[in-house]
């Protein structure tokens, strides 16, 4: 019987709570702290050697569908009640919105150091202190909308212009290509600036702090994003029924993208598992 | 971009002997291979900062007109190919030193599209080391602010210091790609997930 992920909007207070004990259930066994390091581990960019993926690779998606499902995993061992919640970032835009509410994950940083003070995952109350991380901080940081130079959520029509791209990925499947629903989603864009953060990476960069790097996973919002995410990519293949995880077949020997990507009937490391594999996962959950 | 331009600090930029010297064996150039994307030890990037700082009181500074090296590092802040970039920028010391691999490595080196020879960049913020990372376009992401690419890595390192809190360092080791996990081996990697279809 498949469980549903519903809209974090639509959670009754004893749903938000339980999420929330449960993430706190996990930190407090150390769990929590090894899907942070997993996934700075395979962070691997495409200007480097070896096989990417997590991002800038087209099973980004299904690497991070995996990562959520251990993660739901862990969560229903503690309560099995327990769902991922989504944040639909088109709609629900600002500082205040439900996601930042103090019985969700508190809200924004203070001025200054960025500290999260609110919610449960304030380092006062002593359940969220960082060990895994880049810097030697051991608070939450946010810093929503990057107060120095706004910038806003991406929007509906952001997301529409990648859904609506039929192909899943195209060659050479990195952070260079310009069309593919993947890169698109994933958001990245030519060069620097506000094109090279749409969608996927826009959003880390509006949440800001913890969320922007390699350990972005200590900001709990990081599931909710990625639920989202996840849900596009069902939204994508309900659109385009005849869409499939590309690429087929693993980029040739010539190719200088062979041993770098993973192909729709590979392995997909760290698991046991392929990109095909993960495609059709409506006998687990469902999306309300 | 040129050095020295931007932030409130300075830049200083050696030309390619210098870094000749702070590189040549250096032990990252001799070092067992761990993991195709290894990075240098933390002590061997203080051994090659060391070297590099004794290079920048050693060598006399660098006058306009400089012959360039004809192979130097992607991503050099100054015109030219300097290896070597030193800014105090948001009250931070950033340093950077190329530092080329041994020719006896034939797998090392930065990814084709740089073109300009095997190494890389070894940058410190505040003396502890900020890990980067290339992207296919040539571009620099940290491991800081990782969501976002920058053209060179002053830029990147500028960046981080960006994002980084007041008061925060980089952690003595921060986790690089090939760190972290080997201790900690992850929990959940094996098996497929109940009504994945095998």
């Amino acid at each position: 019987m498949a469980y549903v992920r519903k809209n974090v909007a639509a959670l009754t207070r004893q749903e938000k709570r339980r999420f929330v004990d449960a993430l706190l259930e996990l930190k407090r066994r150390g769990e929590y702290d090894e899907f942070v390091r997993m996934h700075i581990h395979y962070f691997t960019p495409d200007g480097e050697r070896g096989l990417r993926t997590a991002h800038m690779a087209p099973s980004f998606l299904p690497w991070h569908r995996r990562f959520l499902l251990d993660l739901e995993r862990a969560l229903r061992r503690v309560d099995s009640s327990v769902t991922i919640p989504y944040w639909d970032w088109t709609r629900d835009r600002t500082t205040t919105s439900v996601p930042w509410r103090d019985d969700l994950l508190g809200g924004n940083g203070r001025p200054g150091d960025r500290r999260v003070t609110t919610g449960p995952f304030a380092w006062a109350h002593g359940h969220w202190t960082l060990r895994v991380g880049v810097t030697d901080g051991t608070f939450l940081t946010r810093d929503l909308g990057r107060s120095h130079d706004p910038i806003a959520l991406p929007t509906a029509a952001e997301l529409e212009w990648a859904l609506k791209d039929p192909v899943y990925d195209v060659a050479p499947w990195d952070s260079t290509v310009t069309k593919g629903f993947r890169n698109k989603l994933e958001g990245w864009g030519p060069g620097r600036g506000s094109t090279s953060w749409r969608n996927h990476n826009r959003v880390h960069r509006w949440v800001g702090g913890t969320m922007l790097g390699a350990a972005s996973v200590n900001d709990p919002v990081f599931w909710l994003h990625h639920a989202f995410l996840d849900l596009q990519w069902t939204r994508w293949q309900r659109r385009h029924r005849t869409g499939r995880y590309l690429p087929a077949q693993p980029p040739g020997r010539g190719d200088a993208q062979h041993g770098r990507v993973v192909a729709r009937h590979q392995k997909l490391p760290p698991w046991d598992v392929t990109p095909d594999q993960l495609e059709d996962v409506s006998r687990i959950y469902r999306y309300a | 971009m040129v050095a020295g331009k931007d932030g409130d600090g300075r830049v200083r930029g050696r030309a390619a002997p210098a870094a000749a010297e702070t590189g040549g064996g250096t032990p990252a150039a001799s070092s067992p291979t761990l993991h195709p994307s290894r990075r240098p030890t933390r002590r061997e990037v203080t051994a090659a900062l060391a070297a590099c700082g004794v290079a920048l009181v050693a060598a006399p500074p660098v006058a306009a007109g400089a012959p360039r090296a004809v192979a130097g590092p992607p991503g050099a802040p100054g015109e030219g190919n300097g290896t070597v970039f030193e800014e105090r920028y948001r009250g931070r010391l950033i340093r950077g030193v190329w530092i080329p691999h041994g020719t006896s490595d034939s797998s090392a080196g930065t990814p084709a599209a740089s073109g300009t020879g095997a190494g890389e960049w070894q940058v410190t913020v505040d003396g502890r080391p900020l890990h980067l990372m290339r992207r296919a376009d040539g571009t620099w992401l940290s491991m800081v602010d990782h969501y976002q690419s920058y053209r060179t890595p002053l830029e990147a390192a500028r960046g981080a210091v960006d994002v980084m809190g007041p008061g925060q360092q980089l952690r003595d080791l921060a986790p690089g790609p090939a760190d972290g996990l080997r201790q900690h081996p992850y929990p959940h990697a094996q098996g497929v997930p109940d009504g994945v279809r095998a």
